[in-house]
């Protein structure tokens, strides 16, 4: 039995939301194509970076890949396991080995339990541990995510915004998950304590051997944190590689149009640096555009971009991944 | 726990104080008094005067309201013309004016046991429909459960007691003939402490009459009135948990709860349903003192001795006292209510402390 290196496989994913009209008898006018194709594959103990600009189906995709949305098409395999074909008990117990840390600590911990009710529901609902052996578990689990293991009885309104994002993460790592999605954990943090989660995000993935799914904006922070990493835009992943191959040799024009929007912390360099500034707003993802697309905002748009998707290819060099969705190099 | 119900019965005190006053005040500005009657069962001058001398009514305004207050002892020295009023702070509410030789007191032990029990089993009825079919039409979301629901609550809010009621006798009493048209049958559960007053013949307490005996002909007078009062509470509470549970339903944390592997049930009732709950405890509390001290149109329509009628009928008759009563009733019913609203809050949400 060869053993499979890829823990998530996801192909061909398609997150479609209709937009309905009607009272009484709905029907189907359009659809918000929020995530509209994509693949690609987290090896175990990897992290792979997903950054984009807001709306462009980050979240939906990591939503989508946990069966938090039920995906309009595609499959998503975990641990060669198709999730998007589980239902009902067998998708509750998948959950242990998959887990989500939310973006916004305020609003994704219920504000009537407390921190024990929060972090210990899981065991009790997948019966791994209860009473004594459950209250114990959770004050490890807060030890774990450096927080007082006396804290088990306050409640989530009486913690800062960094410490209820350590109360999200203990929770997340409760069951013991493979694979944790984390749907921007640091964006609604202050800077110094981004450092602090992001840190012992790392810490936690190399003691127990977690896979990452890390969606954020802050391009620097990702760079850090991940070891690969996927550029989307508008419901399409565009480019995909190596962390370091991603910000030194960028393939795309839209991560070249990112990149170039990020600060650079040295004031010489910073005043040379050449901002790729894109004409006019992203397009509705109701309605995207034929072809790339990219094509309506592209500085090097070509003819055959308005009129035929381009092909997902890998064009690495040295035996090097670096998959891109681009005519430029076809 | 404990200081915190103790410190708002202290608060109590000032607001009910208010209350007396100001209603005393403007009862007594409406134009006309207590036997001012018109046409054929007009009173000579002499004895309209003989009568607002014996209640009173002839003293200058501040004695009367002192007298009302802390009782004729102490505000009408030496004074032996009628019978001595106690005050109202040692809960003596003084004589009715128009039931000669009825105390207001007597009066709301009379009326007020029915009323509650009226109002407690439509209370019942209104939170067990409402609150179900609340949440069944928020989990529907947009969906024809979702819409038949909200015109039925829709239907119940807006068709009025005044119709509903008639409808209901004429259709089950009338036609159908399974229920009686009206009145009220209760007993008291306690009868043999009852006879023992009758028996001396006094006032039965009013803790003796508030507990019904649960007879099948008690059941069956109180169907239709408890139908149709429960119904249209039920319509709002229903309206209030759809609205509610759907911003609840839609928070980051009802997501998290589904991420844990929660089954959606335990998602819906432990997650959902209790952060729901706030407003509709809120509206919960006045509610509850407003159908427990009497309900005016349904008691009327099924010809239910209870207090509605004295809230309404007093002020056309006068009767200061019943007026004053009735409404100092309805202002403690109200802070008691509320206080149990804010106890509710304390243990619905962790944040909410009672200090």
């Amino acid at each position: 039995m060869t053993e499979n290196e890829n823990l998530i496989e996801v192909s061909d994913l398609k997150m479609y939301f209709p937009i309905t009209k009607g009272v009484i008898f709905q029907k189907k006018v359009a659809d918000v194509k929020a995530v509209d194709g994509v693949s690609f594959t987290i090896k175990k103990g990897e992290t792979l970076g997903l950054v984009g600009e807001s709306g462009c189906g980050k979240s939906t995709t990591g939503r989508a890949i946990l069966q938090l949305y039920r995906p309009t098409a595609g499959s998503v395999k975990f641990k060669d396991v198709e999730l998007t074909e589980l239902k009902g008990e067998k998708l509750r117990h998948m959950r242990r080995n998959m887990q989500m840390i939310f973006q916004d600590p305020y609003a994704s911990l219920n504000p009537r339990m407390t921190v024990g009710g929060i972090v210990g529901e899981p065991l009790e609902v997948h019966n791994i541990a209860k009473g004594r052996e459950k209250r114990e578990r959770v004050q490890e689990l807060l030890r774990v995510v450096g927080l007082n293991p006396y804290f088990v009885n306050r409640y989530p309104h009486e913690f800062s915004g960094g410490q209820r994002q350590r109360i999200g993460v203990a929770r997340s790592l409760a069951l013991n998950p493979d694979f944790i999605v984390c749907d921007e954990p640091i964006s609604a943090l202050d800077v110094s304590i981004q450092a602090q989660i992001v840190n012992m995000l790392e810490d936690l993935q190399q003691e127990f051997g977690l896979t990452y799914l890390f969606i954020a904006h802050d391009l620097s922070m990702v760079r850090h944190i991940s070891d690969r990493i996927a550029v989307m835009y508008l419901g399409k992943i565009v480019e995909i590689t190596d962390h370091n191959t991603l910000y030194e040799d960028p393939k795309h024009p839209y991560t070249q149009a990112l990149l170039s929007a990020v600060p650079i912390p040295d004031p010489v360099i910073e005043d040379q640096r050449q901002r790729i500034i894109l004409a006019g707003d992203v397009p509705s993802p109701i309605d995207p555009p034929p072809g790339c697309n990219f094509s309506t905002r592209c500085p090097r748009v070509m003819d055959i971009c308005k009129e035929v998707d381009p092909t997902w290819q890998d064009i690495g060099e040295n035996g090097e991944e670096h998959w891109v969705a681009c005519h430029l190099y076809e | 726990m404990l200081q915190f119900i103790v410190r708002r019965i202290l608060w109590a005190i000032p607001v009910l104080l208010a209350v007396t006053f100001f209603t005393f005040a403007l009862v007594r500005a409406i134009p006309g008094g207590p036997f001012d009657f018109a046409g054929d069962r007009s009173l000579p001058p002499s004895v309209v005067a003989n009568l607002e001398a014996k209640y009173h009514l002839s003293d200058p305004l501040w004695q009367q309201f002192c007298s009302y207050l802390i009782g004729d002892t102490v505000c009408r020295p030496g004074d032996d013309s009628g019978r001595a009023s106690k005050g109202v702070l040692l809960g003596d509410l003084g004589p009715s004016f128009r039931y000669r030789g009825r105390t207001v007191n007597d009066i709301i032990a009379t009326a007020l046991p029915i009323s509650f029990q009226l109002g407690m089993m439509a209370m019942m009825l209104g939170i067990g429909i409402g609150i179900p079919f609340g949440v069944l039409a928020a989990l529907k979301h947009n969906t024809w459960i979702d819409y038949s629901a909200t015109l039925v609550a829709i239907l119940g809010v807006s068709v009025s007691n005044v119709v509903l009621g008639p409808v209901l006798i004429w259709f089950f009493a009338l036609k159908l003939g399974w229920f009686p048209v009206a009145t009220w049958a209760a007993e008291p559960l306690f009868s043999g402490i009852a006879d023992k007053y009758i028996a001396a013949s006094e006032q039965i307490p009013m803790w003796v009459n508030i507990i019904p005996k649960p007879t099948v002909d008690f059941f069956m007078h109180a169907a239709l009135p408890v139908f149709a009062l429960g119904t249209a509470l039920s319509a709002t509470i229903a309206r209030m948990t759809r609205g509610s549970l759907l911003q609840v339903i839609r928070e980051d944390y009802i997501r998290t709860a589904r991420s844990k592997g929660l089954r959606e049930r335990a998602v819906v009732v432990r997650h959902a349903l209790k952060n729901s709950l706030i407003p509709v405890v809120t509206i919960l509390g006045p509610m509850f003192a407003g159908v427990l001290t009497g309900t005016f149109v349904i008691e009327l329509i099924f010809a239910i001795p209870g207090l509605g009628r004295h809230f309404v009928n007093s002020i056309g008759n006068r009767d200061y006292p019943v007026v004053l009563g009735t409404t100092l009733l309805y202002g403690v019913a109200i802070v008691i209510a509320n206080m149990l609203v804010d106890i509710t809050y304390a243990w619905l949400d962790p944040r909410v402390r009672l200090e």
